[in-house]
């Protein structure tokens, strides 16, 4: 992934990683697994695990110690109902940010119509 | 009693044994976990800027948490600090932010622009 995306994802992984965790609860490999399943091959598990602090700390997720065989115990992270608040005004905001690039992206340049 | 007294001069001490034990857990990790663990600690100390040992010692038991994780499962250091090991180890530093020393100037700098505006407004 270039240089393009990695900016535009600083803005939009807290929202993706919510909406995975709305669809179950997870630990941050799985989250990081899935983001590497759908295309986003160059996310560090390291950002992931920051950026599941972030949302702990700011209240969104609430977070579960499970013990595991080796080692410390996982942390699986739920949505929580405030995470939900935020992941719904995460997609509004997404839509009318996708809908006016569209239509700046197919609006015909000036002097062709 | 003198626990207390001896806590408001040096910080809790129950936070010195929780950074210890957490620091001895980043000094135990196998290589090469233990020199990437060892480099993002004191990249941390000196850009993480906090003033909060609470905040700092929640921190440093996660980094450690996060590193014997890695270590465990075999995950290669690349895989966790990314192409940018400077901009993961300031996002992790983020994560705990709302403690941090800039807080304070923020907060200065955004009364001084509600002040500057209200002398507009008279």
């Amino acid at each position: 992934m270039g240089k393009q995306i990695t900016e535009m994802l600083k803005g939009t992984l807290e929202g993706l990683v919510l909406a995975i965790l709305a669809l179950r609860p997870a630990y941050g490999y799985e989250i990081t697994a899935r983001l590497r399943e759908q295309g986003f091959s160059d996310i560090a598990e390291g950002t992931v695990y920051a950026l599941l602090v972030r949302v702990e700390q700011r209240g969104l997720v609430d977070v579960e110690k499970v013990p595991s065989e080796k080692g410390p115990p996982r942390r699986v992270y739920s949505l929580n109902p405030s995470g939900q608040e935020y992941l719904d005004e995460f997609w509004r905001t997404w839509t009318f940010l996708a809908e006016r690039l569209e239509q700046l992206h197919t609006e015909p340049a000036e002097g062709e119509s | 009693m003198a626990a207390r007294w001896i806590e408001t001069l040096t910080g809790s001490l129950e936070q010195k044994k929780q950074y210890k034990q957490d620091k001895a857990r980043i000094d135990a990790l196998p290589e090469p976990y233990g020199a990437a663990a060892k480099a993002v600690h004191r990249y941390l100390m000196y850009c993480g800027g906090m003033t909060d040992g609470d905040t700092l010692v929640t921190m440093f038991g996660d980094l450690a948490d996060l590193w014997e994780r890695a270590a465990i499962d075999g995950t290669p250091v690349r895989e966790i600090v990314g192409d940018d090991p400077v901009e993961f180890a300031e996002a992790f530093a983020r994560a705990y932010a709302g403690k941090q020393w800039i807080d304070k100037e923020r907060a200065r700098l955004t009364k001084a622009i509600e002040d500057a505006e209200r002398k507009e407004e008279e």
